[in-house]
């Protein structure tokens, strides 16, 4: 057990300090003054280096071990993308100083839009927002200013049962009412007739995740886009499984109006144990007035930030967007190109058939024997003994794997929702293809004790989560 | 390079236990006429060829000598900072979803939770949120969840930026947002606070140090806002509370911040991360992540992601908000920032920002055409002068001297024409603030 920092701490020398070169005046008026301790650990560098090191030692992560984590794609986060952020010369920028001296900042951020305009299909791209749910915030707040503009009451916002949480509580967070759409059982895709039947003249949008959560992708989509226009409606694009269809389909030519996409994804920026990430939106021309300021625009060869935007939206945070994660999605771009990225979705694509078709005969595929990039299983029918999918996941740790996604969507029973991505090896593929059948076919009957103890093998056994929430302990004692 | 690692043998093999002939026939669902032919970007660079590609764009930046702060601030970010969030184990793993897996990260947050506690003086902090401005967007969005009053008071000296973020947080919503102003002397005067808070208020927004730099007199505001039963959110510098009273001294019901100045550089603004803590009767409330303490089978202590039924995940369209990814990594980093300098060291690094701003504050104020703006109030490592000077002038002198020079506050108000924000953190030596005094002289 590592030990938590104030127990640590002692009378030490500290591991850093500072030390001032003018002479220290900093006398406060009593009632402005801290009263209270700091309360903060006293330890030094080498203590601290061995702490945080024995830490990271805790964490299963992608530089470890196959993370085969559905909707999240967990892909191969290349090292000189790194490497090319740690430039300081990028780093140390400061959002207030003279455009002339951060034209390399701004060339990054304004080329990154262009080539994402052309990876969609959408007209114009805006950075600013710091995560995928910042940027279904921002789009959907586009969709109701550009409704306000044309001077329509549409307060209801479509989102189908499969759909990512985040889905509908962005949708609430900016003002809208949810109307839930079952999906279809087998595979999750949208029905006409059932989106008719709830498609009013109030309704602003459709969001749709394409390919679903389930990971096929939406057959009907040319039809739904008629249907949701024809409504005077629009059609919102959650790109959190396009990595799935890079330089295969575009959603601007789907009839997509608004979309997000996850530069934390499907473009390899790492994850850094939950963010930063950054979740861009595309929009199509008519919506661009709306998109939060400043733009980034290019006059002649500058490069100028453009605050006069009357129609926009605002601002969704301080300054211009998670500027470190754009520049590693920039990096990565410029490694694969167009041929790359749709060889990238070729094999994402690929990859994740192949296991499907390697689990398909012996456990529950309820979409179906193909996918996109990622697909569920529903093991249920063959549990005994009350074994669960959690089980499962906790015993797959034990062999050194992460958990794919569970419990998600919600439309299907005991879920497990495996996302290879393209960078990961058929012997990789076949060796976790064969763990998974092992534990579910196998151990889950001859070996119950074994599920239900699990994990093992890892840095503590099986957390108890509801002690941890009915007497929340959330700080050091 | 586009870092698949399959040859022919093992696509020829996958082909066959799929039963395709080519990989195109995965993609047969999706209508042809829809399919794109190809995408028209360039790329295809060796990893040599990217790594020049992004020195050249580099260049386009200038290193400068920083005397702006406004929201973003150069600090010194100790190596230890550095090594430990390069290590892949942390900044490869995702959200810690399995925690018997991820137990480096959660007990990490765990840590930056109890540390911001520590610092602030409130009871239970978050994991993190995006940055200071949707900190303090969320902040609102929690106080208006209290109760069903729809008044928000934001105080002018609140940071533009976030002013701005707030009002598009709260487009759509029922609530109102109504400015205070600041007084002649830069800090929000009581009465006035008194006056504008009513029994509709549901929170009262006050900056400290305010983006003016000016410390504002928190306890005298925190009675004129309790007296009418609103919550006290407070926006805070967390460098400043080395020497400043802690937002639990005074009892702030919200505090949040920009925690940038923790360990993360500046890069124009963002990734950097925003932090919030809050009383305890709050923290159901509460937006985003939180980690707790628990054990595992064997009594042994472990950490979870915990009270998750306020979360997008499980409640969807009635969470207490839509963030999923925050800024985990930037969490880690201010944790491994405050854990290394102790109570003293850390006063040390407040005073040693103090001292500095107040050297150059005497020393800039007694040019000829320079004046303080508030001559009497506390400032922590910002300062406001007013000059008699062309304000583009003198950045463009200070500009060719490759110093960033103070922003030019003449778009903050009729109070503010010809005013100069500055700001001197730890990081500028007595030599960099003597070549800026000198400069300022000749102009």
């Amino acid at each position: 057990m590592e030990k938590l920092l104030n127990e640590l701490s002692s009378e030490c020398q500290s591991a850093y300090g500072v030390e001032c070169d003018v002479a220290i005046d900093a006398q406060v008026p009593e009632n402005l003054k801290r009263g209270i301790p700091l309360g903060l650990p006293s330890i030094t560098e080498n203590d601290l280096l061995r702490h945080f090191t024995n830490l990271s030692k805790k964490n299963y992560a992608l530089s470890t071990v196959f993370y085969p984590l559905g909707s999240c794609t967990m892909k191969y986060n290349p090292l000189i993308n790194e490497r090319i952020a740690k430039n300081d010369a990028f780093n140390n920028v400061h959002p207030y100083q003279p455009i002339e001296t951060m034209q390399g900042t701004l060339e990054v951020m304004y080329e990154l839009e262009k080539d994402l305009c052309e990876i969609t299909g959408m007209d114009t791209f805006s950075l600013q927002q710091a995560a995928g749910a910042h940027g279904e915030f921002a789009g959907l707040l586009v969709i109701a200013k550009y409704f306000k503009s044309i001077r329509q009451k549409r307060k209801k916002i479509i989102v189908p049962d499969s759909a990512h949480g985040t889905n509908p509580a962005s949708a609430a967070f900016a003002g809208f009412e949810i109307v839930p759409l079952k999906s279809e059982l087998d595979d999750g895709s949208v029905s006409h007739d059932k989106l008719k039947e709830v498609l009013t003249s109030e309704v602003a949008a459709l969001m749709l995740t394409v390919p679903n959560t389930l990971g096929i992708f939406e057959k009907n989509i040319v039809k739904i886009s008629k249907l949701i226009h024809d409504n005077g409606s629009l059609l919102y694009y959650d790109g959190a499984n396009f990595n799935a269809v890079m330089g295969i389909v575009r959603p601007g030519d789907m009839g997509f109006d608004v979309m997000h996409i996850n530069l934390h994804k499907t473009f390899s920026t790492p994850h850094g144990g939950g963010g930063p990430g950054s979740g861009p939106i595309g929009v199509k021309s008519f919506l661009e007035p709306f998109l939060p300021v400043p733009r980034v625009e290019k006059k002649k060869d500058k490069y100028v930030l453009n605050y006069k935007k009357l129609k926009s939206i605002g601002k969704l945070k301080a300054f211009f967007g998670n500027f470190p994660v754009i520049l590693r999605a920039y990096a990565y771009v410029k490694a694969l190109g167009g041929k790359g990225l749709k060889n990238v979705s070729k094999q994402a694509v690929l990859n994740a058939n192949y296991m499907l078709a390697k689990f398909k005969d012996k456990i529950n595929v309820p979409a179906g024997n193909r996918c996109m990039h990622e697909f569920v299983l529903s093991p249920k029918p063959l549990f005994k003994n009350d074994i669960r999918t959690i089980d499962i996941a906790k015993r797959l740790l034990d062999y050194g794997y992460y958990a794919p996604t569970i419990y998600f969507p919600l439309i299907v029973d005991e879920a497990i929702m495996i996302e290879p991505t393209e960078t990961e090896s058929k012997e990789t593929l076949d060796k976790f293809v064969n763990v998974v059948n092992k534990i579910i076919l196998e151990e889950s009957c001859q070996e119950l004790q074994k599920l239900k103890d699990a994990p093992i093998n890892t840095p503590v056994r099986r957390l108890n989560e509801v002690e941890a929430a009915r007497k929340p302990i959330l700080k050091w004692k | 390079m586009d870092y698949t690692p399959q040859n022919q043998k093992d696509k020829k093999q996958m082909f066959e236990s799929i039963g395709i002939g080519n990989i195109d026939e995965l993609f047969k669902i999706i209508p042809s006429h829809l399919k794109v032919k190809d995408l028209n970007i360039s790329g295809g660079k060796t990893e040599q060829e990217l790594l020049n590609y992004f020195l050249n764009i580099a260049s386009k930046n200038k290193k400068l000598i920083s005397f702006r702060g406004a929201g973003v601030y150069d600090h010194f970010i100790p190596s230890l900072v550095g090594e430990i969030i390069g290590r892949s184990e942390f900044w490869t793993a995702y959200t810690p979803y399995q925690a018997e897996a991820s137990q480096g990260t959660l007990q990490a947050v765990f840590e930056y939770q109890s540390l911001i506690c520590a610092l602030t003086g409130l009871d239970v902090s978050n994991a993190s949120l995006y940055d200071g401005a949707t900190a303090a967007a969320e902040a609102v969005l929690l106080a208006l969840r209290v109760g069903d009053k729809n008044k928000i008071l934001i105080s002018s000296g609140v940071h533009p930026e976030y002013i701005q973020t707030v009002k598009t947080y709260l487009e759509n919503s029922k609530a109102k947002i109504e400015i205070i102003s600041l007084s002649d002397n830069g800090r929000l005067d009581k009465n006035t606070v008194d006056s504008l808070t009513d029994y509709n208020t549901a929170a009262v927004v006050i900056q400290s140090p305010n983006y003016f730099g000016i410390v504002e007199y928190m306890d005298a505001l925190s009675l004129a806002i309790k007296s009418k039963n609103s919550l006290f959110i407070v926006i805070i510098n967390p460098l400043s509370l080395g020497v400043f009273k802690a937002p639990g001294e005074y009892n702030a019901d919200i505090v949040v911040g920009e925690g940038q100045a923790l360990g993360s550089s500046m890069s124009v603004g963002g990734a950097t991360i925003g932090f919030m803590a809050v009383k305890k009767s709050l923290e159901w409330k509460m937006p985003g992540r939180i980690v707790g303490q628990t054990t595992d089978r064997d009594g042994k202590r472990g950490f979870v992601l915990t009270l998750q039924s306020r979360e997008q995940h499980i409640r969807r369209e009635k969470a207490t908000s839509n963030i999923c990814t925050n800024a985990s990594l930037n969490a880690l980093a201010a944790c491994v920032f405050l854990s290394g300098w102790g109570n003293a060291g850390f006063s040390n690094l407040a005073e040693t920002n103090i001292s500095k701003a107040r050297y150059a504050f005497a020393k800039i104020k007694s040019l000829d055409g320079f004046k303080a703006k508030f001559e009497n109030e506390t400032f922590f490592n910002e300062f406001v002068i007013e000059t008699s000077k062309n304000i583009k002038k003198i950045n463009k002198v200070l500009l060719k001297n490759n110093i960033l020079g103070p922003l030019d506050l003449s778009n903050a108000g009729d109070n503010f024409k010809n005013c100069l924000l500055f700001c001197v953190t730890e990081q500028r030596t007595e030599a960099e603030i003597n070549r800026l005094v000198e400069l300022l002289m000749k102009i």
